[in-house]
C-alpha cells in the first residue's frame, strides 16, 4: 500500500492548494476558450513551434523569477522581489529534490516535502541542511524589504506604494506570516531533535537553553499547525488578491510570445493581462498627474484593480495623459493604453449622436507628387510646420503634394483614445480610400499622433508612412539638403507618441546634431515628459495642463539651449504657452538653419 | 510744511489724467513714463469709438495740460522695483535713479496679446494676416492696403484672439474690441464702399452707451455681415490672400471664405511685471493678472496699501473714458490720504 504521510495538521494546507489550482484552472480554461478565433489560431501555431515555446520559458524565468526588467528599474526593489519569488521557487524546488533523494522515489506527494523536516526530523541528505537554511534566510531577507517598502517606500526612490484592496490586505498578512512561521517551527523542530544547520539549528539550540524541554513539543506542533494555515490562507486568497499574478503571468507570457495581443475592444486576453498586475506600484511615481498631485488614485495600478474588482468608473479611466511612460516601466509588459481605451470603449455606452455623413463630402485632387504631407489637425494650428516643409522641399529640390491643404479629414485618434471607436472607424476608412486613390507611395506627416494612427490602425496598401523628422533625416544624408552645423544650441523634446509610441527617437537627434548643438535634458527618450497637451485626457482644465508643461519646460530651460525642438505640433502649442524660451518644431529649425525665404 | 508729493507710474491718458488731477488737488505729481513721448497706447489709435473723435484730440490737451503746469515728468524711465513702506515709497528706474514720494498712483496700463501665439490664425506666417493696432496705424498714415500695396475687396476681423480663451491662457473678457471691431468695420467700409467684410464673433458685447446703435448702423447701413463663430484657422492662398475657416454656429454649418485680408482684434493683457510690482509691494491681482482694488466699489481705486493707488487699464480691460474718469477718483483718493497726513 501506498504510504500517503497523512497528519492532521496538513489539512489547511492541503485545502488551500485544491481551492487554488481548482479555481485557476477554471479561470485560465475561461480565458483560454473564449479567445477571440484569430488569437487562438495564434496560439495554436505558436505552440508547435519550439523556438517560440524555449523563449516564453527562458522568458517567464527571466521576468517571473528573476524579475531582470525591474532591476532595470530600481536595484533594490529588485532584490525584494526576487529573494521573494526566486528564493521561495529555490526553496520548493531544492524541498522536492531532498525529499526524493531521501525517500528514494520520484513520486512525493507535495505536503512531504514542504513540511519535509516535520516529517523526517532526522533526515541528512548532504548539504541540503545548509541549503535549506541558506535559502530560507534569502527569503527571509525578501520578507524584511517588502515590509520596510510598505511602511517606507522613499527607502526605494518611490514616493508612494500602492493602496491595496482588503484581499490584498488578507494575502499579505498570510504571506508574511509563512516565512517566519516556518522558520520557527523548523527551529523548534531542531530543538527537540538537536538537528538543523546554522540558522535553524542555532535558533533550535536558544530555544532548547531557555525554554524547558516537556514543552518544546506543544509549541512546535503548534507552530507546524500555524504555517500550515498560513499557506492555505494566502493560496485561498490567491484569486482574490493581486497575488493572481504569479499564476497570470506564465501564460501571459506565453501567449504574447504567440503574438496574441490585447485589443481595444476587451478580450479575455485583457482580463488575463489584468490578473497579471502585481500591484507593485512602479507605474505610480513616472505619472506626471500623480507627481503633479492632480489625481492619486487614477495610475494604470488603480485602474486595473478596479476593472478586476468591479469594473472601474469612467471618470477614472478618462484621468489619464495616455504618455506610455507608466507602460515603458511596466515589469509585466502590460498594454496598459490599450487595456484603458477598452475600458473608455465599453464605459462610453452612448455612442455620439454626430452626423459623419460628412466625411463622404470631402474630397482630395489628384496628388501632383508622390510624396505626401499631411499636417492633420494639430498641423493645421501650427501652420508654420507646413511652411517650413515647404520651404524645405524647395531648397532640396523634391516635390511634396500638400494633401490636407484644402481640406481633410482627421486621422481619427482623439476619438479613439476616448473610446468612440467606431466614429474613429468610420474617419480611418475615408481617410484609407482618399490616400490611397490620390496615388502617393509615400505618406509624410509632422504629427506624431497621426502618424502613430497610420502605421498602427491604417492599411494602405504598401504607402511609405514616415514622420518629417525622418524625411528630413532621408534628405540630409543623400545629399538633397546641405546644411552647416550653426552656433545655435537645441534642447529637443521627445513627444509621447513619437518617441514610446514609435520608438523614433534617433532621427530628430542627427537632424539636430547636423544643424547646430544638441542639448539633451535630464529625462529624455522613453523617460521623456509628456507636454501636457495630450488628447488623451478627457478632464484636465487649462491650468492643470499649464503645471504639467511648466514642470516640463523647467527641465528645458536648465539645459541653457537657445530653442526648445519639438516634433509634434500638440507639443509645440503647450511647451510654448510655459516658457519665455521660443519653442519651435524641427521642421521650422532646419528651416532657420539652411536660411531659405518663406516659399 | 512741504508739499506732498505723489508718483504717477504710467504716461498713458490715466497716468496723464491723474498727474492734472492732483495738481488741480495741490498735490504735487511726478510722471514717469518708459517711453520716449507721453500717450501710451492712443498714440498708435486713429479714431476712437463711439464717436470717431480722433485719439490726439484726446491725448494732445492732457500732453499741453501736464507741460503747463508744469508737472515733473520722467521720460524714458523704466520702472526697475517699487519700495516702501506704510509712509513713503521709492520707485527705482533701470537706469539706477530713483525718486521718494509719500504715495504713488500705479497707472501702468496693458500688454497687448501676442497674435503668434495664436498660430492657427497665421499672424507673421501670411503677410495679409494683421492685428487691429496694425490696422490702426494703416488707418493713421492713410494706407489701408495689402503685403502688396493692392487694395482689400473683402476682409475678415476676428473678435476675442487672446480673449476669453483659455487655451491661449487668457480667459477674460477685454471689452472694448467687440465695439472696436464694429468700429473698424465701418471706418474699412467707408474708405472702400465695394470691400465686403466679415465679423466672427462669438458675443457683441455692447455695454457702452451709443455702442448698440453703432453695431446696428454697421449692419442696416454699412451692410457689414457678423458670423457668429469663431475662426477655426486661417491659411495662406498661390495668390496671397488667406483662407478662412470658422463654423456658422447660428447656421449650424462650417464656413470657408477666402479674403484678402485678416484682421485680428489683439485682447488687452496683463503686463507680466504687474505680479512682481504686486509681490514687492504686497498688494494684489485677481486671477487675470491685473490689478486688484481694494472692492470693487468705492475702493476701486484703492489697494490693500493705504498709499498705492492704481487707475486705468492697470486695473482690467477699459474704453478711454473710463480709464480717464477712474484716474481722476485715484488722483482724489491720493489727494486725500496725502493731506491727511501730518
Amino acid at each position: 500500500m501506498v504510504n500517503l504521510y497523512f497528519e492532521p495538521f496538513i489539512i489547511p494546507f492541503i485545502v488551500g492548494v485544491v481551492v487554488l489550482f481548482s479555481v485557476m484552472w477554471t479561470k485560465f480554461i475561461s480565458w483560454i476558450s473564449a479567445l477571440p478565433q484569430s488569437d487562438r489560431r495564434m496560439m495554436r501555431s505558436g505552440i508547435f513551434s519550439v523556438a517560440t515555446v524555449v523563449g516564453a520559458l527562458w522568458e517567464a524565468f527571466r521576468e517571473c523569477l528573476l524579475h531582470l526588467k525591474i532591476g532595470r528599474v530600481n536595484g533594490r526593489l529588485w532584490y525584494m522581489h526576487t529573494s521573494l519569488a526566486f528564493g521561495w521557487f529555490l526553496l520548493i524546488a531544492f524541498g522536492k529534490a531532498e525529499a526524493i533523494l531521501y525517500l528514494k522515489t520520484p513520486v512525493v506527494p507535495i505536503y512531504v516535502d514542504v513540511f519535509f523536516r516535520k516529517y523526517f526530523p532526522f533526515a541528512h541528505v548532504g548539504a541540503f541542511g545548509f541549503i535549506m537554511d541558506a535559502l530560507l534566510l534569502f527569503v527571509l531577507s525578501g520578507l524584511v524589504a517588502a515590509v520596510v517598502k510598505r511602511f517606507r517606500p522613499s527607502v526605494y526612490g518611490m514616493r508612494r506604494t500602492t493602496d491595496h484592496t482588503l484581499g490584498d490586505k488578507l494575502a499579505l498578512s498570510a504571506l508574511w506570516c509563512i516565512f517566519p512561521l516556518r522558520l520557527l517551527a523548523e527551529s523548534f523542530n531542531s530543538a527537540i531533535y538537536d538537528s538543523g544547520s546554522f540558522l535553524t539549528g542555532s535558533l533550535g539550540a536558544l530555544w532548547a537553553l531557555l525554554l524547558p524541554s516537556r514543552s518544546l513539543p506543544y509549541i512546535n506542533e503548534v507552530l507546524w499547525w500555524c504555517y500550515s494555515v498560513s499557506l492555505g490562507l494566502f493560496f485561498v486568497s490567491v484569486p482574490i488578491s493581486r497575488y493572481l499574478h504569479i499564476f497570470a503571468e506564465i501564460p501571459l507570457i506565453f501567449l504574447r510570445s504567440f503574438k496574441v495581443r490585447a485589443s481595444v475592444r476587451a478580450t479575455t486576453f485583457t482580463k488575463l493581462q489584468r490578473a497579471a498586475c502585481s500591484r507593485c506600484g512602479i507605474c505610480i511615481d513616472p505619472c506626471q498627474l500623480s507627481a503633479e498631485g492632480i489625481s492619486l488614485d487614477t495610475q494604470s495600478v488603480y485602474l486595473l484593480r478596479d476593472e478586476r474588482a468591479k469594473g472601474a468608473t469612467l471618470a477614472k479611466a478618462d484621468s489619464c495623459l495616455m504618455c506610455g511612460r507608466c507602460q515603458s516601466v511596466c515589469p509585466v509588459g502590460i498594454e496598459l493604453d490599450v487595456i484603458r481605451t477598452s475600458v473608455r470603449h465599453d464605459r462610453r455606452k452612448a455612442t455620439s449622436s454626430f452626423d459623419y455623413g460628412y466625411l463622404d463630402t470631402v474630397h482630395v485632387p489628384l496628388a501632383t507628387s508622390k510624396v505626401g504631407f499631411f499636417s492633420g489637425c494639430m498641423g493645421r494650428l501650427t501652420p508654420s510646420v507646413a511652411a517650413s516643409m515647404r520651404a524645405i522641399a524647395i531648397r532640396s529640390g523634391v516635390d511634396i503634394w500638400f494633401i490636407d491643404e484644402a481640406e481633410g479629414i482627421c486621422c481619427g485618434r482623439p476619438q479613439r483614445m476616448a473610446g468612440n471607436l467606431d466614429a474613429a472607424d468610420r474617419m480611418r476608412e475615408r481617410n484609407e480610400e482618399l490616400f490611397v486613390e490620390s496615388g502617393i507611395d509615400t505618406l509624410v506627416t509632422s504629427c506624431p499622433i497621426c502618424l502613430r494612427t497610420f502605421r498602427e490602425d491604417y492599411h494602405l496598401n504598401g504607402i511609405r508612412l514616415l514622420h518629417h523628422s525622418q524625411f528630413i533625416a532621408e534628405l540630409m544624408e543623400q545629399g538633397r539638403l546641405d546644411v552647416e552645423r550653426g552656433a545655435a544650441s537645441f534642447a529637443y523634446h521627445d513627444p509621447c507618441e513619437l518617441g514610446r509610441g514609435l520608438g523614433i527617437y534617433d532621427e530628430p537627434r542627427v537632424v539636430l546634431g547636423n544643424i547646430g548643438r544638441l542639448e539633451e535634458v535630464a529625462r529624455s527618450r522613453d523617460k521623456a515628459l509628456c507636454c501636457g497637451g495630450s488628447l488623451a485626457h478627457l478632464g484636465l482644465d487649462m491650468a492643470q495642463r499649464d503645471r504639467i508643461a511648466a514642470g516640463v519646460c523647467a527641465e528645458f530651460e536648465a539645459t541653457g539651449a537657445d530653442f526648445i525642438v519639438t516634433s509634434c505640433p500638440m507639443c509645440k502649442k503647450s511647451l510654448s504657452r510655459s516658457t519665455e524660451t521660443r519653442v519651435i518644431d524641427i521642421a521650422e529649425a532646419v528651416k532657420m538653419a539652411v536660411g531659405v525665404e518663406e516659399a | 510744511m512741504a508739499a506732498k508729493r505723489v508718483i504717477v507710474i504710467g504716461g498713458g491718458v490715466a497716468g496723464m489724467q491723474a498727474a492734472v488731477a492732483l495738481k488741480k488737488q495741490g498735490v504735487t505729481p511726478m510722471l514717469i513714463e518708459r517711453d520716449i513721448t507721453l500717450g501710451g497706447k492712443l498714440c498708435r489709435w486713429d479714431r476712437l469709438f463711439p464717436s470717431g473723435t480722433r485719439a490726439g484730440e484726446v491725448v494732445s490737451p492732457l500732453v499741453e495740460a501736464i507741460s503747463e503746469t508744469g508737472i515733473r515728468t520722467v521720460l524714458c524711465g523704466e520702472v526697475s522695483e517699487i519700495v516702501g513702506d506704510d509712509s513713503r515709497v521709492e520707485v527705482m528706474l533701470t537706469d539706477g535713479s530713483s525718486y521718494e514720494a509719500e504715495a504713488a498712483i500705479i497707472a501702468t496700463g496693458f500688454d497687448l496679446f501676442d497674435a503668434s501665439l495664436k498660430e492657427e490664425y497665421g499672424y507673421g506666417i501670411y503677410p495679409n494676416v494683421v492685428t487691429s493696432v496694425d490696422l490702426e496705424e494703416m488707418f493713421r498714415s492713410g494706407a489701408v492696403v495689402r503685403a502688396d500695396g493692392s487694395e482689400p475687396r473683402s476682409v475678415a476681423i476676428l473678435h476675442c484672439v487672446g480673449s476669453r480663451d483659455r487655451q491661449a491662457g487668457c480667459g477674460h473678457c477685454s471689452r472694448v474690441c467687440c465695439i472696436t471691431g464694429v468700429k473698424q468695420a465701418i471706418e474699412l467700409k467707408q474708405l472702400y464702399p465695394g470691400c465686403n467684410v466679415y465679423n466672427f464673433y462669438m458675443d457683441m458685447r455692447m455695454f457702452g452707451s451709443g455702442y448698440e446703435e453703432l453695431y446696428k448702423e454697421a449692419q442696416e447701413r454699412y451692410r457689414v455681415n457678423f458670423i457668429r463663430g469663431r475662426i477655426s484657422e486661417c491659411s495662406g492662398t498661390m495668390d496671397s490672400r488667406v483662407l478662412v475657416k470658422a463654423e456658422d454656429t447660428l447656421a449650424g454649418r462650417p464656413l470657408r471664405l477666402t479674403v484678402d485680408m485678416t484682421v485680428l482684434l489683439v485682447g488687452k493683457q496683463a503686463p507680466a511685471s504687474n505680479a512682481k510690482f504686486a509681490s514687492e509691494l504686497g498688494i494684489c491681482v485677481s486671477s487675470d493678472g491685473f490689478f486688484k482694488g481694494a472692492d470693487c466699489f468705492d475702493g476701486a481705486t484703492l489697494t490693500s496699501r493705504r498709499n498705492i493707488f492704481v487707475a486705468g487699464t492697470a486695473t482690467g480691460p477699459k474704453n478711454v473714458g473710463e480709464s480717464m474718469n477712474e484716474a481722476v477718483a485715484a488722483a482724489i483718493k491720493a489727494a486725500e490720504y496725502v493731506k491727511g497726513l501730518a
